[in-house]
């Protein structure tokens, strides 16, 4: 329920964007073309959403981008070394995340840290398998992803 | 006040662009569609990011106030982008493109 | 001072455009021209975010959310393309 609302609460907050209007009266404007919308979505929710979620949403967030920045940087040191001399490959990797959208989160994360890249998933959506650009910090990777990456969405799920 | 804003506005404009000469230096260079896969996908968020920031800091000092389209793009591309990059590297492996021959390990193939 | 870091910027967002049209026109397979494609789509964000400060209008900046838009359903569609040989499947009554 509270999901809902929420939701409906961010795609006013869009409409305002785009209108780059920010008074009251486009904020109702958005929350009604919102609640057309989540009417024509509205077999697609189940109820969840606590509102002591957004906290955990906003340190994920911050992950995200730190992740992002240093990833760059690692990548960068590969492409600009003189000699090609990394040893890609792909690895698995179990995950003990279940949800969809856990997984989609986790696989995001791992696409933005440094140089690894998920190629694809199994069939019963326990194994992720990474493309990692230098397979010689393969167990650098798997240590942050286990203790940092699914620790932080297992805050948000909870 | 402004000279610093102005400052960082060009530092920011700077830093993405070197970003983007990175990735498209590191996609020209790298061997295989994989190791491509990670210099386009990672540097040019980075890059675009940086860029956006940067326009985001000129309006804001030239015009006073923040432009929310450009904070609607930022969001858009860090939310697109590992996902483009996700696929084409899945659809890459399924049609079949060869691993760079220095490739040490492949799980993938064992696991099917 | 200013003006020149534009011109700077300008030209090196050039550049990395021909190196990406390097790519898209010698690529090898399909995938690398895909991935050069993408890149070219940011690439061409970022160009039009500096013309947008080179002629000092905020009018170009719709431009930058449609360009993403549209790089990113192209890569999805070529992506599906390569992997599935179809872009819209058809399996609603599987």
């Amino acid at each position: 329920m509270s999901f809902q609302i929420l939701l409906n609460v961010i795609l006013a907050v869009t409409w305002m964007f785009l209108k780059n209007e920010f008074d009251g009266s486009t904020f109702i404007i958005g929350y009604v073309l919102g609640l057309c919308i989540m009417f024509v979505f509205r077999r697609f929710f189940k109820d969840r959403f606590y509102l002591n979620r957004v906290i955990a949403v906003f340190r994920l967030l911050l992950l995200f981008a730190r992740e992002l920045i240093s990833s760059n940087i690692s990548v960068l040191k590969i492409v600009l070394k003189p000699k090609l001399d990394m040893r890609p490959g792909i690895f698995a990797f179990e995950t003990v995340l279940r949800k969809d959208w856990e997984i989609t989160v986790l696989s995001n994360l791992i696409t933005l840290t440094p140089g690894t890249l998920v190629v694809d998933i199994s069939a019963d959506n326990r194994i992720l398998y990474i493309h990692a650009m230098d397979i010689a910090d393969k167990a650098d990777a798997v240590h942050s992803i286990k203790h940092t990456f699914e620790k932080a969405i297992m805050e948000v799920s909870k | 006040m402004t000279a610093i804003v102005e400052i960082l506005s060009a530092l920011f404009l700077l830093m993405g662009v070197f970003l983007f000469l990175v990735s498209a230096f590191g996609i020209i260079r790298l061997p295989d569609v994989y190791t491509r896969n990670h210099a386009a996908s990672k540097s040019s968020t980075l890059g675009i990011l940086f860029i956006l920031i940067g326009t985001l800091l000129y309006f804001f000092h030239e015009h006073g106030h923040v432009d929310f389209r450009i904070v609607l793009a930022i969001l858009f591309i860090f939310m697109t982008s590992p996902v483009a990059g996700h696929l084409i590297n899945r659809s890459a492996y399924h049609s079949g493109v060869k691993m760079w021959d220095r490739s040490v390990q492949d799980d993938l193939k064992k696991g099917r | 001072m200013f003006d020149f870091v534009l011109k700077i910027a300008l030209l090196g967002a050039s550049v990395s455009m021909i190196g990406f049209l390097y790519r898209l026109i010698k690529g090898p397979s399909v995938p690398d021209r895909v991935i050069a494609l993408d890149a070219m789509g940011i690439n061409l964000i970022a160009i039009v975010a500096l013309a947008s400060i080179v002629m000092d209008t905020g009018a170009y900046l719709e431009a930058i959310l449609l360009l993403g838009i549209l790089s990113f359903i192209g890569t999805v569609a070529f992506a599906k393309f390569l992997e599935k040989g179809e872009i819209i499947e058809d399996d609603r009554n599987r």
